[in-house]
């Protein structure tokens, strides 16, 4: 038998003879790695996550002609298609004319109302979105103004801009609250828009992006230079807001996880060294024997390493399994794995562990064995 | 050992449940700088005003609230939830140099109130609109003849910071210099901004104001306050009381409209709704995080307790040879590790109470509010984390035959 093959099987046979032992070794790396891996799997996520979540502030990037005119079609594909597709939460085009209810004057507003919900997530509709052509969301004040309650019928006149005079039905599905302008306005679908008042291009194009404040200027950067006629403009308030929210968010994040990490590490190292100082006796019996310290040394680092490794490896799958769950439950969404993540997690509980074993086997071999043996 | 570890878990409790309480508070204070989310106007003045541009006449600017009530914000049943507030009064003006009329607001910039109460209160726009970028500085409510002008209109009438421009309005006319061009991405950017007592006096309406923004800490929506926003009369008494009495921005706004004359409050939703959001995902998020990891520490402190209690069975068996009963030699061996662990609790009470602060000066330059029932929730926490570390373990060692474990098998 090689030293090599026997020193394997020193280790393997520690580790199996004195199960309770090394179960209680193996559950605190477990549970060390596992927050570990949990914790900083979060933070990576929560820029991500909250990003999505700060798009309930609405639009955080319109765009507006550069020219005084209204968007073309072309032009607001042109600049859509600059904007990276997974990043899109909503993109909602607006068209606005004045219309007359009873002889007064109203605003209209022609939108794609599926798209207005996603980039205007706050408003309070009482009633329904409109569903079918026809059906219209008016604003708490033009409600309060015509007496209208959702459900209702009306009639809209007007002319269109090439001077023809239109007049129509429509119904009332809901009735829009927001605390802004936006309670002034009558919203109509788009193909509704156009059958009233004719083909026509977009006043402002609001787009609500899931990206930070620098990565937006890009976007309007791109958008200006591949775009004729499109003049992209950040909305401030969000963008800058957010970005001031965000950081402290995870800021906050982060030293909780440092504070829960740190206490963490040392109360594996804790158990570590309570499972190995257990063993002096055995120490203090092989340096009789006549084994030299480094070999005593050695042969407690292994273990230590094999317990680091398993209890890692353990710990990056109950971790992802932990990151997952708060996922779920916050967002709604699942988390990414971090696969940089998982090797770091076993280094790490390698670390800790071999770094808790040696301390009090170091101190074991510096004493007498007479001394260890006698169990003082 | 099991002091030590006891002492870490428990700091980690204290930091963790510290934190995860007064995180909201926290939080909601940070997305102030979203702005105000509730907007006072007058009754009957409509948001007319904001689409067509229509100032003068047609039942828009004749109505008013008035500067001398505005204290009164700070003396509602949720005063202290009132972070700051603002007034502008708007009005329609000639700037030389251009054809169309411009929109001029005096408001304050960074006004010092003094309140019913014998308070003092610091206010103004500078602490609202964080998110505005300044070129040049900010005006001081004591700047007579100085002017803010929006980056669009200062583009459009070729301004620079230091230039005059002369303002009439109402036949007053008054020259101004130019003393900060700001950029804030909406609206605002074509405006002309004055100190609000000039605005008053060149528009002859003194102690009047047309508007105020008021950012407020509040709670997030259910369906008790979405029923009293639409009509507070439909509650009963004691849901009315419950409603009164809690931080929606619904019941803020119906205090407002109690204390200044013929005023509307109406939460901006953008701002109010979004809030909401946000907070409770942030309070999930540490709720979760705390539960998750006092579980690990939890875990690990009774996982050292068994390692400790499993390290004694030669005591337990020798003092059953002695002839000790189980009942006295678990009593002995708890009260031990009991007594260890609240010593470790107590420190670790304080040690947490460190690393609460620590965060909180760190990433919110404030303290973490110290709560009481953190006390109790931690000892619970220890004295159950302890009790399933020893019982399992004891009843295993006690089960065992003394000659054995003194043989040392």
């Amino acid at each position: 038998m090689t030293k090599k093959s026997m020193y394997f099987k020193m280790i393997t046979s520690a580790l199996i003879r004195r199960r309770s032992g090394m179960l209680v070794a193996l559950l605190a790396v477990a549970i060390g790695a596992t927050i570990l891996s949990g914790l900083v799997t979060v933070y990576c996520d929560i820029p991500n996550q909250m990003r999505q979540e700060f798009r309930a502030y609405g639009a955080n990037f319109i765009l507006v002609s550069a020219t005084g005119e209204t968007l073309g079609r072309d032009a607001t594909e042109a600049a859509v298609a600059c904007i990276p597709a997974s990043e899109i939460i909503g993109i909602a085009p607006y068209r606005y004319e004045t219309v007359k209810i009873n002889e007064q004057p109203f605003m209209a507003a022609g939108t794609d109302l599926a798209e207005a919900k996603k980039t205007s997530p706050y408003w309070f509709v009482s009633g329904e979105w409109p569903e079918e052509d026809g059906s219209v969301l008016i604003g708490q004040e033009v409600a309060d103004v015509i007496r209208l309650p959702a459900g209702s019928a009306f009639t809209m006149t007007g002319t269109n801009p090439r001077g023809e005079a239109f007049s129509r039905d429509f119904r009332v599905s809901g009735i829009v609250q927001t605390g802004g302008t936006e309670e002034a306005f009558i919203f109509l679908s788009l193909a509704d828009f156009a059958a009233l008042m004719g083909d026509g291009g977009f006043d402002v194009v609001e787009c609500s992006i899931s990206a930070p404040q620098a990565e937006l200027e890009a976007i309007a950067a791109r958008v200006t230079e591949s775009a004729e006629g499109v003049a992209p403009r950040l909305v401030t308030r969000v963008t800058r807001s957010e970005g001031a929210v965000l950081t402290k968010l995870q800021a906050l994040v982060f030293l909780v996880t440092a504070v829960v990490l740190l206490l963490t590490m040392i109360c594996v190292a804790t158990t570590m060294m309570a499972v190995v100082t257990e063993r002096r006796g055995e120490i203090g019996l092989k340096k009789a024997l006549g084994a030299p310290d480094g070999s005593i040394v050695a042969e407690f680092l292994g273990e230590g390493l094999f317990l680091g490794c398993m209890g890692g490896i353990l710990g990056v799958m109950l971790g992802f399994g932990f990151a997952q769950i708060i996922g779920v439950n916050v967002f709604g969404r699942a988390v990414h794995f971090q696969t940089a993540l998982a090797p770091a997690t076993v280094v790490a509980s390698i670390l800790v562990t071999g770094l808790a074993c040696l301390i009090p086997v170091r101190s074991a071999t510096e004493v007498d064995p007479a001394v260890v043996l006698r169990g003082e | 050992m099991i002091a030590f570890t006891v002492a870490l878990g428990a700091s980690l409790a204290t930091a963790m449940l510290n934190v995860m309480l007064d995180v909201g508070d926290k939080v909601n204070r940070e997305l102030k700088t979203y702005g105000a989310n509730i907007n006072v106007i007058p009754k009957e003045a409509s948001l007319l005003d904001d689409l067509y541009g229509v100032s003068e006449g047609h039942g828009v600017s004749d109505r008013h609230l008035r500067e001398s009530e505005l204290g009164r914000l700070k003396t509602i049943f949720w005063a202290f939830n009132i972070v700051d507030f603002t007034p502008y009064l708007n009005a329609e003006a000639r700037m030389s140099g251009l054809d169309a009329d411009v929109r001029l607001v005096g408001t304050w910039f960074s006004h010092r109130e003094a309140l019913p109460t014998g308070e003092t209160l610091d206010t103004g726009m500078r602490n609202m609109k964080s998110w505005w970028s300044i070129e040049g500085d900010w005006l001081s409510d004591g700047d007579a003849d100085a002017a803010m002008v929006g980056a669009l209109l200062a583009e459009r009438a070729g301004l620079s910071v230091g230039d005059a421009v002369a303002l009439e309005s109402a036949g007053a006319r008054r020259e101004l210099t130019i003393k900060g061009i700001f950029e804030a991405g909406s609206a605002e950017d074509e405006r002309v901004y004055v100190p609000l007592s000039v605005a008053q006096e060149m528009t002859g309406r003194p102690g009047l104001v047309s508007s105020v923004e008021v950012s407020a800490l509040t709670t997030p929506d259910n369906e008790l306050s979405r029923r009293a926003a639409q009509n507070p009369k439909s509650l009963s008494v004691k849901e009315w009381e419950t409603w009164y009495c809690t931080a929606y921005v619904s019941a803020i706004c119906y205090q407002i409209e109690e204390v200044l004359t013929d005023a509307v409050a109406k939460p901006i939703r953008q701002v109010a709704e979004s809030e909401g959001t946000i907070l409770k995902k942030t309070k999930l998020l540490m709720l979760l995080i705390t539960i998750l990891s006092l579980a690990g520490a939890a875990l690990g402190i009774s996982n050292l307790v068994t390692a400790g209690v499993m390290e004694r069975s030669r005591e337990i068996g020798l003092l059953k040879a002695l002839g000790a009963g189980n009942a006295p030699v678990s009593w002995l061996i708890l009260m031990e590790i009991l007594i260890t662990g609240a010593v470790g609790g107590a420190a670790g009470y304080f040690a947490g109470l460190g690393f609460a602060q620590i965060i909180g000066r760190t990433v919110f330059d404030a303290a973490i509010n110290i709560k009481p029932m953190v006390i109790p929730l931690v000892a619970i926490l220890v004295f159950l984390v302890i009790l399933t570390g020893c019982v399992p373990s004891i009843r295993l060692l006690l089960s065992l035959r003394p000659a054995e474990v003194l043989h040392g098998r």
